[in-house]
Parts: structure tokens; C-alpha cells; sequence
């Protein structure tokens, strides 16, 4: 049992990281962004394009991913998404175009076959504490998920651009009045939510098969987990990962993961039917 | 007059194209073609019935490999249990071959109890149709009774069909998982063999779709049919005038999801085959694909959207050196739809059309009002946005 | 409107030879004795998750063909290739398999990797009359009448490896893995007769979809139930995720080897050798074998798609077929399907990894089993191998031996082989 514990805490520290980026996107612009797994996946082919051919160390590539395919999430915006502002269903079919397209591009740039990132030594094995062994690659997982998450709360409420987004999020028209460049704040924050995509790309590469569709599976983890935590609470995020972490840990431990899987899915739909703002989410939109 | 109306309707895109499916297969000698083309008709189907949900009632559903995986699945299980192979098990009850694969060694064969109305092909038809359009009224009444719209509705049909998808693949013993159903018995109804091959299974497809296309236009002209398209304009104001939204909203999506059921039917009438990548996400997008570039609205540009894509797809992934850029060029073409032209070829075509004869439209514009009025439903003013109104 | 009407039949027509046009393009008549060109089809996936696998094989075959071409064809014709891709989707494979035999006419497909593959088109070849020649190791429990399977069988690929891994690492708790359909649960199956037969047993036996990659719970669960040894179907992108977990979760091969049907070079150069160092797999093939018939093969394929590239069982068999099939034609003289399938038994030829033969009885393949450890550099070391090739016997977990067939030219024996009695 203790050990499905752990494990739950590992798939939640996952489940966190690849969810953060979809978070501050949805979360802020009601967007769904479904190109949100295949930017996962540009980030896993930084971290092999920068090893294989410019010998980047890979923690180095987390803010070499970052910054990739943040800047990609900015023209994303600015060419597509800004004109869908008033379709949102459009955006939804519009961004998963844009992923279909990124896994075209990568395939016909890497090739189909899976890629192989190698890891530093420290990051393989077990590391102890406290007794107990954990796999030290799931702890740096589970380390930079943390601080990528306080990265984002440190964004949102200590810097200029943070105050800006959250006043977009909460009232476009009225923060437009009040001098605020909508459009500009929107590129930054759709930025901001494919650079995380990115980073946690990079970490994603280090225990996962790295190829072109790898992407698919994270977009709807992702949205599982924003949307059983609610829309525009990063707290609610957090322990949303966590309990759904544990209960596919549980789940997977009880039955097998393909059920657990069925089981967090059914839990969503439930969740959007009968808590349509989340499960953690204290405040309203 | 009299005439004039014979005329404008010899000469409607509906007739066309009807016409033009029919007659086709006259021209096609290779058996292979008939069978080609008979899939891409299939797949025309399952198109109408998203232009339905999606087009007419403003439900975009991501989850529609679901019906249509669910109607091919209980049409093969029916044929697989009549198939040779499975009459000669050396069991006193046909069996399919794949149960003797997966009984554990020394346990007695049976035939799941999942399995057993299905050695009635009539069934195995009736079920085709009427467990997706009864699953579809089960999520429909859960989620449009909850208050659940827009984006919210793409979502949950979307996990739905990877539910779905999942389950079928983890429950090998009774499914057989990824492998599907095949090896199959043909289709035999009454006497008539449908050899997928051969003319009669081209025009059983053929002659449903011209059916579904007349039929869903009609629904168009109807009552409900106005309703829909008010709902997608404006729920609320509807809402107000005394309707049960939902109940309309449950009616089309049921209605789709029979069609997609339908559709997955017929599928396994031409291809002779069951398996989970029918009822999985890419073919819920790829109906998507189909036909908002044919046009959501539009009945005949979901058709259209369907034949074209796929007959663009097989020529390209067939032409041996475009065959890895085809995807890449679906998704740019898709984007471009989306963001240019929502209303997809169809619209574009219409627009054409209109330029060229403005009178048609002005005949038609009036009588949609007067029968608007009657109703007391407001017309509909933009209903080519799709843009929905949620929470 | 006469005018009309005549412009809209027309175009119409138009339209319609043009797809006439192409369906008539390329259907050029039959093959065999259709002037200095034979037709043979090509179907693997060159798009989708197992394009990984199957383009090498692809290439490997067209590579034979390129060789057999340049060395004057069969019966004095050019083989032409005609391409398909099976797209990773077993409803493409049907598709396309009807197509190449329906439309373009070929009597002979050289394809397919995994079982859901074949087993979606092998009713098309029966139905309408073709020969496959699939080039990949399968799990048995099948007698195919349209089918040349050149891969290995369990009795060359699993039982052997499971009385060596008992015998040489001291194993009797088996913890079974695989993917979830129907090939991993059949090897499965077959493993589980054979451990109940020899001893041995199995601990768990777990099963998860091709592209699963959440392994973390399953590798906690070996963790916990300490079998002896794993013994792993696992196919595709899932074998990345798993062999990483199964490191990261801090355990060895020296505590617990995995030993794989499936792992081979290409699928280890992919997950990392560092992570697959040390683990067993099971394959009549090996790109390590030591003989020059092999080095020649690997430097002429390294020449021809770079130096990375690595070979493996399924690719070898991929090759050596095409080789097969020329004899068969030309002993047959004629590409008549049946009389094809007739000729290609008993044929032998000097394959990259030893000699191989086509069995006369069921149209499998005499291969030499062999098991291999990885190495750091993602190379197998063979640590056991048979003198020679080895009968194939495609039910030998049902009973069959040398001596009893089940399956022969005149198909699967039911008296010997009955589903209902085989369970009691």
C-alpha cells in the first residue's frame, strides 16, 4: 500500500507537470488549447535535438524547451487563436489542427522511430529517504513540477504581467478600459502556458517512449486534471493531481491501469456534470 | 409552374448528387472500386450524422467513433457467429475462434452471455442501431439536463469514446482487444447476398445514404428541424418561449448517433471487419475533419467533405512519394477551414451560387419566417456561428 | 436546359473516368505472364506506431528485391514492387490487402508485422486467392493455406528460452508481461503450459494496451511479488516506458532479468542500451551473429541506410524471404498461388543468420534458436544457441512433436488438434 502511495504521488507529480501549461491557458482564456500535448512533445525533441546535437546537459534543456516552444506558443496566438476569440468551439478543432500539423513537422524533420534522451547517472536508481527508496528520476519529476508551479504563482501575483492576466482573465472589457493591451497580455499568456508545455516536454523525454504521437495522451490527462480541479484556481490544480495520482495509483493496484484509466475518465464527466467549477475551486468565474 | 418547380428540383444539388451516387458504379468495372467507393459512402454517412448533431443542433461531438464503432461491433458480432469458422468449432453452439484462444487451459468453452442474442442476425442488425442511439439518449439526458454546453459537451463525448475504446481493448476474452472481429460471413438477408464486392452491397449503401441525405433535409424543413437551428442561436430564448431544449437536443443526438450506428453497420458489410481503431479518437476527429471542411452546416457538404478527404487521402497515401506529407497537408487545410471558412466548401459554394442566382434565395427567405412566426421561434440571424454560449 | 444538361452529363463523366482511370491504371492485367515485369505486393506500415518496426522491414525487403533485380529477376522478368502502407491499423491492412490482390492483380504480398495484422488480411488471401509471406515471429495455434510464415515459432523462440532462464538463471517464479492482443497473450499461454509442465511457475501475468506508458504501478507490483525472472511480451512504444520504469524503480537484471520475445535491436537501441544492458531476449536472429554470410548482410544494409542502422529477426526474415519466393517462382514456374505455396515447402536457403528452410509439412520456418544478452552498446551477446535449425512446430504447446504433426499440407488435424477436447 505504501507503495502504491508512492507511486500515486509520482503519477501525480506528472500529472501536475504536464497540466500546468493547459492550467494557465484554460484557466486564464477559456482557451483549450488540444495542441497542448503536441507542444509536450516539441519539448521531449528539444531536449533530443539539443543533446544529440548541441551537447546540452539535459537539466539545461528546461529552459531551452521553455523558451522554444513558448515563443511557438506566442505565434500560435497571434496567427490562429487570436481570431477565434469569439467561436470557442473553433478553437478547440483550430488547435488540434495545429497539433496534427507539429506532429507532421517533427515526423517528417526526426523521423517516425522512437527517440532515445539519455539521462544523467544521478537521475537513474533509487535515491533514500528518510528509508525509503524512491526512484530518483520520479523525485526530480515530482521537484520540478514544484517549481515550475510556484514559478507560475510567482508570475501571476508578483509581477506586472501576472496583475494584467488576471485582470484579462476575470474581465477583458473592463481591463481593456483600463488601458490594458488584451491582445498583448493573451499572446504572453499563451506563451507562457506552451513554455511550460515545453519544460515539462523535457522531463516527460526521460522515462517515456519520445516519438511524434506521443502527445495525445497528455492533452487528455491534462484536461482531466484541470478540469476536476476547476478553471481558475492553481491551488485546486495541485490537489486535483495529487487525487487523481492516488486514485489511479489505487485504481491501477486494485483492478489493472487500463481500468484506472476508464475509472479517472468517468470521474471527470461526473465532475463536469455535477461540479462544473471544479472540485477545488472556491471561487466562481 | 408546375414545371418550373420540376425543374429547380431536377436541377438541386440534392438531386445531383444523388443521382451521381447512383449511377456511378455503372461506369466502374473493378470490383475493387465498388467496393472503395462504397466505403467512402459509408463514411458519407457517418458525416450526415455529425452534420445533424453538430450542423443542425450545435452539439460538436469528438465521440462519435463511438456509435459508429458500437453499430459495426454488434453487426460483426452477429456475422462473426455465423461465419464458417465459427459454426465448425466442433461446439454444439457456433463459437468465435478467438474464445478458444482465450479460454485458459482446462477451462470449459462457452459462449459469453454477451454473445449469445447475437446468433440471431436480426438482432444483431436491430441492436446496430438502436444501442448507440440508446446510449446516446442515456449521455444526452445526463449531460443536456445537467445544464452542459458547448466545449463541456466536446469533452465529455470525447472521454466517453476513449472509455469506450479502452474497455473494448482491455476485455480481450469477449472483444478480442486490439485484433477485433473478422473473418466474417457475408451478409446475407433474406436470400440476397451483399458480396461487398458486388453491385447489391454498393447500392444498399448507396441507396441509405440518398435516403439519409433526402430524409435529414426534410427533418430540416420540419419543426424540429427549425428548432435546432434556434437552439444553436439563441438556448435561452428558446428556452423561454416554453420549449424543453434538452428533449430536442436528446432527440438529435440519439438521431445521430442511430445514423453513426448505421453508418458502422453498413461499414461492416464492406469491409468485413470490427475492430477498436473504428471506435477510437482519430476517426472521431477525422468525421470532424470531413465535415467541417465539407461544410458543418450543409448536408451535402458533409458527404461532399467525407468523399473528398478520404479520396484525397487514399490517392495521396497510395502515390508512394506524398504519402508522408498527407496528414500534414490535412491539418493545414483543416486549420485553414476552421479559422477562414467556418461554413467549410459548402458555404463557399453557396455563396458562389447565390452570387450567381440571387432570386433563389429570396423565394426561400420568407417562407423560413412565416413558418418561423408560426412557431413564434425567432429566426435564427447568424446561425453559421457556431460559437456557443457556456457557463 | 438541353444544353445544360448535356454540359452537366458531361462533366459528370468526366468525373467518373477519372476515377475509372485510375482504378484501370493500376490494373494492368495478370502479373505472371504479363510481358518483362512480375508484380509482387509490399505491405507494411510506413505511417503510424509501428512504422518504427515495419520500415525497416519494408526496406529490407524492397533491398531484395533491388538484389534479385540486378541479378537478372525471376523466370527473366523485373520484379516490380508495388507499395502499400498498412498505416499501423489492421483495418488499412485489409484494405490495402484487397487492394493489391482485387485491383492491381499481384499473386504474391510480402508483409505484415504484428498478428492483428495478419490475421485481418489472412481471410482476404483465402478468400481470394494470394500468398502472403510473413516475415515475423508469431505466436502459433495456426495453420494458415495462404501463408508462408518465415518467422520463428514458439518452439524455436520460447520454449527453449524458458528451460534455458530455469536452468541457467535459477528460475521458477515467472512474472508474465505483455501487451494487450492476442500475440503477447498466446506466448503468454504457451509459457504458462510449458512452466506447469516443467516445474516452474507464474507468479502474475499483466497485460496493458500498445501504447501504454504509465508502467509505474506494474514495475511497484514486481517489485513487491520478487519473481525469479519476467518473462516479457511487451510490443511497441509501451517496451520504452517499461524498461526505463523498471531501472528507475531501482531494480537489475542481476536481481530480476527480463526476458523478452520481442526486445530486439531495434526496439533496444530506441528505449537507451544503458536501460536494457544486461536483460535476455529470445530470436532465431541476432545482428551479432558471428558468420560472413551476416557481416556482409549488415555492412550492405548499414551502407544502404546509415551507419546507425541496426538489423533484427524480423527485418532478416524480411529479407531472405524475397530469396525464398524466387526459388519457389521459379521451381513453379508460374506465380499461381497455390502452386506457389506447393513449391516454396522444402526449400532451403543460406540465410544471413544460418541456413533456413521452409518446412514441408506447414510452411514454417526451420530456424536456429538463440538467446542473446544485451550488451552496453545495445549489441546482443549470444549466450546460448542450437547446432542447427529446429522444426518448426507451431503447436507444440497443444502436444505436437516431430512425430505427431497437427499441422500439414492438408491443413490443421482436428482429431489431433480440437479446441473443445485441447481445454478438457
Amino acid at each position: 500500500m505504501l507503495g502504491s502511495l508512492l507511486s500515486g504521488l509520482s503519477i501525480g507529480s506528472v500529472l501536475l507537470l504536464v497540466a500546468l501549461g493547459l492550467m494557465v491557458i484554460y484557466g486564464t482564456m477559456g482557451v483549450i488549447n488540444m495542441a497542448h500535448g503536441d507542444l509536450v512533445m516539441l519539448g521531449a525533441y528539444v531536449t533530443v535535438f539539443s543533446q544529440r546535437l548541441l551537447h546540452v546537459p539535459f537539466l539545461l534543456c528546461l529552459p531551452l524547451a521553455f523558451v522554444f516552444t513558448g515563443s511557438l506558443g506566442w505565434l500560435i496566438e497571434r496567427l490562429i487563436v487570436r481570431r477565434l476569440y469569439s467561436r470557442l468551439l473553433d478553437t478547440l478543432l483550430a488547435t488540434w489542427g495545429i497539433g496534427i500539423i507539429l506532429q507532421q513537422v517533427i515526423r517528417l524533420t526526426f523521423g517516425p522511430e522512437l527517440q532515445n534522451v539519455s539521462v544523467p547517472v544521478f537521475l537513474t536508481g533509487e535515491t533514500r529517504v528518510g528509508g525509503i527508496g524512491m526512484p530518483s528520476y520520479r523525485l526530480a519529476v515530482f521537484l520540478v513540477s514544484v517549481a515550475l508551479l510556484l514559478g507560475v504563482v510567482a508570475i501571476l501575483h508578483r509581477t506586472d504581467l501576472g496583475m494584467r492576466l488576471r485582470a484579462v482573465s476575470q474581465n477583458p472589457q473592463i481591463s481593456a478600459c483600463h488601458g490594458i493591451d488584451v491582445n498583448q497580455v493573451r499572446a504572453w499568456t499563451f506563451a507562457l502556458g506552451a513554455g511550460l508545455a515545453g519544460a515539462a516536454g523535457v522531463m516527460v523525454s526521460g522515462f517515456n517512449a519520445v516519438r511524434p504521437t506521443m502527445g495525445s495522451s497528455y492533452v487528455v490527462d491534462s484536461f482531466i486534471v484541470v478540469v476536476v480541479g476547476g478553471v481558475s484556481s492553481l491551488a485546486g490544480t495541485v490537489a486535483s493531481a495529487a487525487l487523481l495520482g492516488g486514485v489511479n495509483s489505487v485504481m491501477a493496484w486494485l483492478t489493472n491501469d487500463v481500468l484506472a484509466k476508464a475509472v479517472l475518465l468517468l470521474l471527470a464527466i461526473a465532475v463536469i456534470r455535477f461540479f462544473p467549477k471544479g472540485l477545488f475551486s472556491a471561487q466562481a468565474r | 409552374m408546375n414545371l418550373l418547380r420540376i425543374r429547380r428540383f431536377m436541377l438541386s444539388p440534392y438531386t445531383l448528387l444523388s443521382a451521381a451516387i447512383l449511377i456511378v458504379p455503372l461506369f466502374v468495372v473493378d470490383p475493387f472500386w465498388i467496393n472503395r467507393l462504397g466505403l467512402y459512402l459509408v463514411f458519407s454517412i457517418l458525416a450526415l450524422s455529425m452534420a445533424l448533431c453538430w450542423g443542425q443542433a450545435g452539439i460538436l461531438s469528438l465521440g462519435h467513433g463511438a456509435f459508429f464503432g458500437l453499430g459495426a461491433y454488434c453487426m460483426a458480432m452477429s456475422l462473426k457467429l455465423l461465419s464458417p469458422d465459427s459454426l465448425n468449432q466442433g461446439t454444439p453452439f457456433p463459437l468465435p475462434d478467438f474464445i478458444t484462444w482465450n479460454t485458459p487451459p482446462g477451462e470449459a468453452l462457452k459462449l459469453p452471455w454477451l454473445w449469445v442474442p447475437f446468433q440471431n442476425l436480426g438482432f444483431g442488425m436491430a441492436a446496430a442501431l438502436l444501442v448507440p442511439a440508446l446510449f446516446a439518449a442515456v449521455v444526452g439526458w445526463f449531460v443536456f439536463y445537467g445544464g452542459v454546453s458547448g466545449v463541456f459537451i466536446s469533452i465529455i463525448t470525447l472521454a466517453l469514446v476513449v472509455i469506450l475504446n479502452l474497455v473494448v481493448i482491455d476485455q480481450q476474452p469477449i472483444t478480442n482487444g486490439f485484433n477485433g472481429l473478422n473473418n466474417l460471413a457475408p451478409f446475407d438477408l433474406a436470400g440476397v447476398v451483399f458480396d461487398p464486392y458486388g453491385l447489391p452491397a454498393y447500392y444498399l449503401i448507396a441507396g441509405i445514404c440518398v435516403l439519409l441525405l433526402l430524409g435529414l433535409r426534410w427533418l430540416g424543413s420540419t419543426r424540429a428541424g427549425l428548432l435546432f437551428r434556434a437552439v444553436q442561436a439563441d438556448e435561452q430564448r428558446v428556452q423561454y418561449f416554453g420549449y424543453d431544449v434538452a428533449v430536442y437536443k436528446i432527440f438529435a443526438f440519439s438521431l445521430s448517433a442511430l445514423i453513426a450506428g448505421l453508418a458502422g453497420l453498413l461499414f461492416v458489410v464492406n469491409s468485413q471487419y470490427a475492430s477498436p481503431t473504428i471506435m477510437d479518437v482519430s476517426i472521431s476527429i477525422a468525421v470532424v475533419v470531413w465535415t467541417a471542411v465539407g461544410g458543418r452546416q450543409s448536408l451535402i457538404g458533409a458527404v461532399l467533405g467525407a468523399l473528398a478527404i478520404n479520396g484525397a487521402q487514399n490517392a495521396l497515401s497510395e502515390s508512394g512519394s506524398l504519402v508522408h506529407v498527407w496528414q500534414l497537408i490535412i491539418g493545414i487545410v483543416f486549420v485553414l477551414v476552421v479559422v477562414f471558412l467556418p461554413r467549410g466548401l459548402a458555404g463557399l459554394g453557396a455563396d458562389l451560387w447565390q452570387h450567381l442566382r440571387p432570386q433563389a434565395k429570396a423565394v426561400e427567405a420568407p417562407a423560413l419566417v412565416a413558418e418561423a412566426e408560426l412557431l413564434s421561434v425567432p429566426v435564427p440571424q447568424n446561425s453559421h456561428q457556431s460559437g456557443q454560449r457556456q457557463s | 436546359m438541353k444544353r445544360r444538361t448535356f454540359i452537366q452529363t458531361m462533366a459528370t463523366s468526366a468525373a467518373l473516368t477519372s476515377v475509372v482511370g485510375c482504378s484501370r491504371g493500376a490494373a494492368p492485367g495478370s502479373s505472371a505472364d504479363g510481358g518483362e515485369t512480375m508484380k509482387v505486393g509490399v505491405l507494411f506500415s510506413l505511417t503510424g506506431g509501428l512504422e518504427i518496426v515495419e520500415k525497416s522491414m519494408h526496406d529490407s525487403t524492397l533491398m531484395a528485391i533491388e538484389e534479385i533485380n540486378a541479378a537478372g529477376g525471376v523466370l527473366g522478368k523485373q520484379l516490380v514492387p508495388v507499395v502499400e502502407d498498412g498505416a499501423s491499423d489492421p483495418r488499412v491492412f485489409a484494405e490495402k490487402a484487397r487492394k493489391l490482390l482485387i485491383s492491381d492483380k499481384v499473386a504474391t504480398v510480402f508483409g505484415c508485422y504484428t498478428g492483428a495484422s495478419v490475421k485481418a488480411v489472412l481471410p482476404i488471401f483465402t478468400q481470394h486467392k494470394g500468398l502472403l509471406y510473413y516475415p515475423t515471429y508469431a505466436q502459433g495455434n495456426e495453420c494458415p493455406s495462404h501463408a508462408i510464415y518465415t518467422g520463428a515459432v514458439p518452439n524455436q523462440q520460447v520454449t527453449n528460452f524458458i528451460d534455458w532462464t530455469m536452468k541457467n538463471l535459477n528460475a521458477k517464479r515467472f512474472f508474465l508481461v505483455g501487451s494487450n492482443y492476442v500475440f503477447p497473450r498466446e506466448m503468454a499461454k504457451v509459457a504458462k503450459i510449458f512452466l506447469q509442465e516443467n516445474g516452474g511457475e507464474f507468479v502474475a501475468d499483466e497485460y496493458l494496451p500498445l501504447d501504454h506508458t504509465q508502467w509505474g504501478p506494474l514495475v511497484s507490483k514486481i517489485k513487491e511479488l520478487k519473481p525469479d525472472s519476467i518473462f516479457s511480451n511487451v510490443v511497441g512504444a509501451s517496451t520504452v516506458a517499461f524498461y526505463r520504469e523498471f531501472k528507475n524503480q531501482g531494480l537489475t537484471p542481476e536481481a530480476i532479468p527480463i526476458c523478452s520475445t520481442v526486445t530486439s535491436e531495434v526496439e533496444t537501441q530506441a528505449v537507451g542500451p544503458e536501460f536494457v544492458a544486461g536483460h535476455y531476449s529470445s530470436f532465431p536472429y541476432f545482428q551479432s551473429v558471428d558468420t560472413p554470410a551476416n557481416k556482409t548482410w549488415v555492412a550492405n544494409v548499414k551502407d544502404k541506410f546509415g551507419a546507425n542502422t541496426v538489423t533484427h529477426h524480423a527485418m532478416e526474415c524480411s529479407y531472405w524471404q524475397v530469396h525464398i519466393f524466387k526459388q519457389a517462382a521459379e521451381k513453379a514456374g508460374e506465380l499461381d498461388p497455390e502452386l506457389m505455396r506447393k513449391a516454396s515447402l522444402g526449400l532451403e536457403y543460406d540465410a544471413p543468420g544460418g541456413l533456413v528452410r521452409i518446412d514441408p509439412d506447414n510452411g514454417n520456418a526451420w530456424l536456429t534458436p538463440r538467446i542473446g544478452q544485451c550488451q552496453a552498446d545495445g549489441q546482443y551477446k549470444i549466450v546460448d544457441e542450437y547446432a542447427g535449425p529446429v522444426k518448426p512446430l507451431p503447436y507444440v504447446a497443444y502436444g505436437e512433436t516431430e512425430q505427431n504433426l497437427y499441422c500439414t499440407t492438408s491443413g490443421l488435424d482436428t482429431t489431433k488438434f480440437n479446441p473443445q477436447e485441447q481445454q478438457s
